[in-house]
């Protein structure tokens, strides 16, 4: 993986790991905000705005692709690239919940 | 019924005018169209609480843009110097965020950012280029004549003005980027 795209994106902000995670099933943006929405009790709301920018600049950066066209609606899908990424944000924020809980990682 | 307003918003007063034009939507004058450079056409209405929001983009806006926008409820009417207008009734806002374009410090220091590249650069460029060079002939004697005096006069006006402008512009700019970044943990 690109050093460039480590920086942007390990760690990513709160609502690109919600909008990566969810494209783990095909999906367009307002899908995206209710599942989330759902999913985080209500804690986590993606507004409009920030939903399209994040989606062109994770589409641009290969770490999503378009998935087809339904009334007008872009769905999008995670890629390999993506699936990488997520799978490297999930080990941090293991690693973090369990130092939080005070237990320690085995090197 | 109809009225229209001269109001002058720069490009770093889009907050205001999201205010300004929420209050006009709270005494009942809905706005209906802008006409550049600052002109509101605003009609009669039920007074209710409507949320007002400005999103900038004068570059791309693909249709799947316009159509993201719809489904989160927001109603576009209205656009004006790539400034794109967007509304939805407060009562529609069930969060904050869904009150807002953006919700996060992010994309809000994005806004800025290309605002800044691509509006305050241009302004400042012409400035440089133009305004000053034109404005410096006056000391040295270029304007004779009636003529000479209308252009002296000119750009010494446009001189101030652009000064204001810059100093005005960039300075809150940087301020409403500084308040989201300080937000931000990256």
């Amino acid at each position: 993986m690109e050093d460039r795209l480590k920086r942007i994106y390990v760690p990513m902000t709160e609502s690109g790991f919600y909008i990566l995670y969810c494209l783990q099933t095909p999906q367009h943006g307002y899908g995206i905000s209710q599942q989330v929405k759902r999913m985080s009790g209500g804690a986590v709301v993606i507004s409009a705005g920030t939903m399209y920018g994040t989606l062109s600049k994770m589409e641009k950066d290969g770490l999503i692709r378009f998935y087809c066209e339904e009334e007008k609606r872009k769905l999008y899908q995670i890629t390999d690239l993506g699936r990488e990424i997520l799978d490297i944000e999930i080990r941090r924020i293991e690693r973090l919940y369990k130092n939080s809980k005070g237990e320690d990682i085995d090197a | 019924m109809r009225k229209t307003l001269i109001r002058i918003f720069t490009i770093a007063d889009y907050e205001e005018e999201e205010i300004w034009l929420r209050g006009q939507h709270k005494k009942g004058w809905k706005l209906v169209k802008m006409t550049p450079p600052m002109f509101y056409t605003f009609e009669s209405c039920e007074p209710e609480d409507v949320i007002y929001r400005l999103d900038f983009k004068n570059t791309e806006r693909p249709e799947g843009y316009f159509q993201m926008l719809k489904d989160f409820g927001w109603e576009y009417f209205a656009q004006c110097f790539g400034w794109l207008y967007f509304r939805k009734p407060a009562s529609a806002a069930e969060t904050a965020e869904e009150g807002e374009l953006f919700s996060d410090n992010e994309s809000r220091v994005d806004l800025v950012s290309h605002v800044v590249k691509t509006r305050l650069l241009p302004l400042a460029i012409v400035f440089l280029c133009c305004v000053i060079p034109n404005f410096a002939r006056v000391f040295t004697g270029s304007y004779v004549g009636a003529f000479g005096l209308f252009w002296g006069i000119l750009f010494a006006v446009l001189f101030v003005l652009y000064v204001v402008l810059i100093i005005h512009c960039g300075t809150k700019l940087k301020r409403i980027r500084d308040k989201y970044r300080t937000g931000m943990d990256g």
